[in-house]
């Protein structure tokens, strides 16, 4: 993975991570097996638009949301250490 | 840290039966199974996996023995996801089917493992003391068809660990979404039949070094997770990520236990669920208080820059070896004991490969 990064056409939520709302901790979660991530507000948009529809089209709905205030590299940068942890898939990966 | 500052268990690990077609003889179940018959009632399952879930835990591990055994599997799971829980069900994969994978999905199951005693039929048969190997790749195929999630377990030791490659080729061909390559832990059945379990470092070496590599070239996106052997490395193991922490376990006759192999410990007594909540037992047993935290370490951990890193490592392993749960884990370079390792590596090497397999005995 430290030689080419991963590709993101079509980043989708791997089937076997789920996300939750720990209503104990008061945080955004996502479990998976074995583990679990805690998220951010920007974390927990990303993984909810992670539904297989193109990256551009993830970065425009996220920058909505957030008043253009994304810094999409970041975004990215998110999305390919989680493609490293098995938790996003790139369902049509070039 | 004191009891009151500890933190919510994040994971339950419920046992809900000791029984299972399978008789591996790296088993971490105590070796004792005859005294564990009696198990709890479904009802008395699902009043657990409520309190787990009330007091902050995320995830439950269905293990055994082999979870399948138990006709409420899917009462308790489906309860387990009403309570907000994610479910995992940890299976030897022999005696299930199609149908019977689809209705755990349907009662909430969010993931599944299934295990594999070795890549070569024959092989598995042996260790796994039964044949089996056909049922399990039924099974993973099965669970696939259903749309689970699936990782492919396997626990590796002398007989089988030069196959590490094939180990990885056969999950990418079975399309499972995770593999687990866990080094045997020398406790339980395991530490009984170290001697024809242990590996040599040159084995242990060489599998690492295909791990590395394939992990690197793999293009199918497969997660591999390589659990490596304590008694090879210089640090111990971050047991448990702390005793107390992270983990509660609760055994098929209702022990609530700090870890799973923790029962054998003679010193400690643990709390029942017929007498204690997962609440009071967590955050106010002295027994999930004991080793929680660095107050309870003995030199060399006590002022070890690495103590919140490994928690003095295994207490079980510190006690097995030592003789003293508070001892510093002797796979640590800095304890005592640790010469002890060098000597249990030296005597596996040197026996014969005989091992007793896992058994209920009367």
């Amino acid at each position: 993975m430290t030689s080419n990064a991963p590709s993101l056409n079509h980043p989708q939520l791997s089937p076997h991570a789920r996300y939750r709302w720990d209503s104990i901790r008061r945080q955004h979660q996502l479990v998976f097996p074995e583990g679990l991530l805690i998220l951010n507000e920007t974390g927990t948009a990303i993984l909810k638009l992670c539904d297989g529809r193109p990256l551009d089209q993830l970065l425009q709905e996220l920058q909505e949301q957030f008043h253009n205030s994304v810094r999409e590299q970041e975004v990215i940068t998110f999305l390919r250490t989680l493609v490293t942890k098995g938790l996003v898939n790139d369902i049509a990966p070039s | 840290m004191t009891s009151h500052q500890a933190d919510a268990p994040f994971c339950l690990i419920a046992e809900i039966t000791y029984r299972c077609p399978l008789q591996c003889p790296y088993c971490s179940n105590p070796l004792q199974l005859n005294r564990f018959r009696n198990e709890l009632d479904t009802g008395t399952w699902k009043r657990i996996l409520s309190e787990a879930s009330e007091i902050g835990i995320v995830q439950v591990h269905f293990t055994g023995g082999e979870p399948l055994l138990r006709t409420d599997v899917g009462e308790l799971i489906a309860h387990a996801k009403k309570s907000g829980l994610y479910s995992h069900l940890i299976t030897a994969g022999v005696n299930t089917s199609k149908e019977q994978l689809e209705s755990l999905r349907h009662s909430g199951l969010d993931a599944i493992q299934i295990s594999i005693q070795d890549t070569v039929p024959d092989e598995n048969d042996r260790l796994a003391g039964c044949p089996s190997f056909s049922k399990k790749k039924l099974a993973v195929t099965n669970a696939k068809e259903t749309g689970l999630p699936v990782t492919l377990n396997i626990v590796l030791h002398r007989h089988n660990l030069d196959r590490i490659e094939e180990m990885i080729q056969l999950a990418q061909d079975w399309q499972v979404d995770r593999l687990e390559l866990a080094h045997t832990q020398y406790l339980g059945w395991a530490f009984h039949n170290r001697n024809s379990l242990i590996p040599s470092r040159t084995q242990v070496e060489h599998a690492q070094q295909v791990v590395d590599h394939l992990r690197e070239t793999d293009s199918s996106g497969l997660q591999i997770l390589h659990v490596l052997p304590d008694y090879y490395q210089s640090w111990p193991k971050p047991c448990l990520q702390g005793w107390g922490r992270i983990f509660m376990t609760v055994t098929p006759d209702g022990v609530l236990l700090p870890c799973q192999a923790s029962r054998d410990i003679p010193e400690l007594s643990f709390p029942r669920v017929s007498n204690s909540s997962l609440h009071e037992a967590w955050f106010n047993s002295s027994v999930f208080r004991k080793f929680r935290g660095t107050d309870w370490m003995p030199e060399p951990c006590r002022t070890c820059d690495r103590r919140h890193i490994d928690y003095g490592g295994c207490r079980c392993q510190a006690f097995l070896l030592t003789g003293d749960v508070h001892q510093t884990d002797p796979v640590c370079t800095f304890a005592p004991e640790h010469e002890q390792i060098q000597h249990l590596i030296q005597e596996a090497d040197q026996a014969n490969h005989e091992f007793q397999y896992r058994r209920f005995q009367d």
